[in-house]
């Protein structure tokens, strides 16, 4: 039986859905069969990043009111032979279409057949989000080095800590600019997971290939050589279990004189 | 018959004392106690500490008292002594002195309440609210909301590993950590906030609190 991980923030627009499906391709570039559901139900994203859009025939709704089932809604990615799947977000509707009860049997019945269910959790703390950590057994909260998300992901552990059945979240912070952190124009990686006092995941450097490749509908991390792929792909690998050290951040030229400019400001 | 005497008045250096019979009906207290107020010969203005005794005097009794004395404009109460309390009152007092712990981290959004005491062990992160009844003390960081003394107790403080809150609440009193008063603690370490008589909330360093605040220790006795 597999794993249900849903992906969550609080904050909007932090990368929830960009991370989703860049673990969900990475576990599956590393063999595993992934199964990514869209939660965002209204607002759907996931199936445009991947580049499935075209394809989608049934949704979530369809299937938790039974017009279709599961296997019938699941959208292949070619890429990946039999790996890689979605199940896609209703467009036309809205979240209370769906209740924590009917996503608790739906994500089981996906575990039989998938290593990874990946749950792409909508922002906020509604019933969406509620909907999102229903039936997963592990959360990861995704933040970005800004205060105001860093505020957020600290409500959302908060919630999630209350939550008996699933294990203590671990973190993603995502769009990394090093030169920022290291001026000291955004919290740093240390700031933040003391703040949270949660284990860090892994770190996402924040690059502009990211928005092309998902505007591609082709996920960067497909590329082995983009520094946020690279990211992406060791925290695949440390969800597998295996003990990655964690990439130092490359050192741009605008980081290092941020530096120095900052130590004669002080 | 002579009457036996219900009040009783001494002269201390402190003012006067006035002892109230505590057998004696309600209604015959006041009336000798108006008698003694208008036959007495004073001059100035008289402190006047009143002791009780076993007799349980609620709000409106204790008014009914104070206007008698009061009727005389060379008498002022400036304490009242009482051997009882209401059951109520004991109560409140019980659970005030009671210790509740929190252990982990108050995150953005979450309240921790205790009735009495509360000891966090962990932060308590922006955003996030501690309320208790009595004092609060965190082994931590308090970035987020603190109020001690919910119901009302001036004389309970917070005291914190590292005290940056944004807001402190003792009693009614609210203080918003402004620069001003953040100033006064620019190392925010070891720190406790109490009310000062003023009314004001003030940050010092946790070594005074023992100066501040001795009833608050129930450790008694030396080694
Ligand atoms: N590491 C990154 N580098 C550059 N851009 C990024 C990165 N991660 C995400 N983005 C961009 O940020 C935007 C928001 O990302 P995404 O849609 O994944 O966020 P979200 O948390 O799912 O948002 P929502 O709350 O609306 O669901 C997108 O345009 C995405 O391409
Ligand atoms: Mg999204």
């Amino acid at each position: 039986m597999g794993e249900a991980i849903v992906i969550t923030s609080g904050k909007g627009g932090v990368g929830k859905t960009t991370t989703s499906a860049n673990l969900g391709t990475a576990l599956a570039l590393q063999g595993k069969k992934v199964c990514l559901i869209d939660t965002d139900i209204g607002l759907r994203n996931l199936d445009v990043i991947l580049g499935l859009e075209n394809r989608i025939i049934y949704d979530l709704v369809d299937v938790v009111e039974e017009r279709c089932k599961v296997h019938q809604a699941l959208v292949k990615d070619k890429r990946f032979e039999d790996r890689l799947f979605l199940l896609p977000a209703a467009q036309t509707t809205d979240k209370s279409a769906v209740n924590p009860e009917q996503m608790k049997k739906l994500i089981l019945e996906l575990k039989q057949d998938y290593d990874y269910v990946l749950i792409d959790c909508p922002a906020g703390i509604e019933q969406g989000f509620k909907n999102a950590i229903s039936g997963a057994d592990r959360a990861i909260v995704v933040t970005t080095p800004e205060i105001s998300a860093v505020r957020d992901a600290d409500r959302i552990i908060g919630l999630l800590e209350a939550e008996e059945e699933l294990e203590p979240p671990k973190l993603i912070i995502n769009r990394i600019r090093s030169g920022m952190m290291e001026s000291g124009e955004t919290l740093d990686v240390n700031e933040i997971t003391t703040h949270l006092s949660i284990d860090l995941l892994g770190i996402v450097m924040d690059d502009q290939n990211v928005i092309s490749a998902s505007n591609k509908g082709e996920p960067v991390v497909m590329d082995p050589t983009n520094p946020a792929a690279i990211g992406y792909r060791n925290i695949a690998r440390r969800i597998l279990g295996e003990s990655v050290p964690l990439m130092t951040m490359e050192k741009s030229k605008a980081g290092f004189f941020g530096k120095i400019k900052n130590m004669f400001s002080k | 018959m002579t009457k036996s005497q219900l009040i009783t008045i001494k002269g201390t250096k402190d003012g006067l004392v006035l002892r109230l019979d505590d057998h004696c009906s309600f209604t015959e207290l006041l009336s000798e106690l108006k008698e003694k107020v208008q036959s007495s010969v004073l001059e100035g203005v008289s402190e006047v500490q009143l002791h009780l005794g076993h007799r349980y005097c609620d709000e409106k009794d204790m008014n009914k008292i104070q206007s008698v004395i009061h009727t005389s404009p060379h008498l002022r109460v400036s304490k009242v002594h009482s051997d009882v309390i209401s059951l109520k009152e004991c109560e409140r007092k019980l659970i005030e002195k009671q210790s509740e712990t929190y252990i982990g981290i108050v995150r953005s959004g979450q309240v921790v309440k205790a009735d009495g005491d509360l000891v966090v062990i962990g932060d308590v992160n922006q955003s996030a609210q501690v309320i208790a009844g009595g004092s609060i003390y965190v082994l931590g960081r308090v970035k987020g909301i603190a109020h001690a003394g919910a119901q009302g107790n001036k004389d309970a403080v917070i005291a914190a590993s590292w005290l940056e809150a944004t807001h402190l609440k003792i009693a009614d009193k609210i203080e918003i950590m402004t620069d001003e008063l953040t100033i006064l603690s620019e190392q925010p370490e070891m720190e406790c906030a109490y009310l000062q008589k003023n009314g004001q909330i003030a940050i010092d360093r946790l070594q005074e609190l023992r100066y501040l605040r001795p009833d608050l220790a129930t450790f008694k006795g030396g080694i």
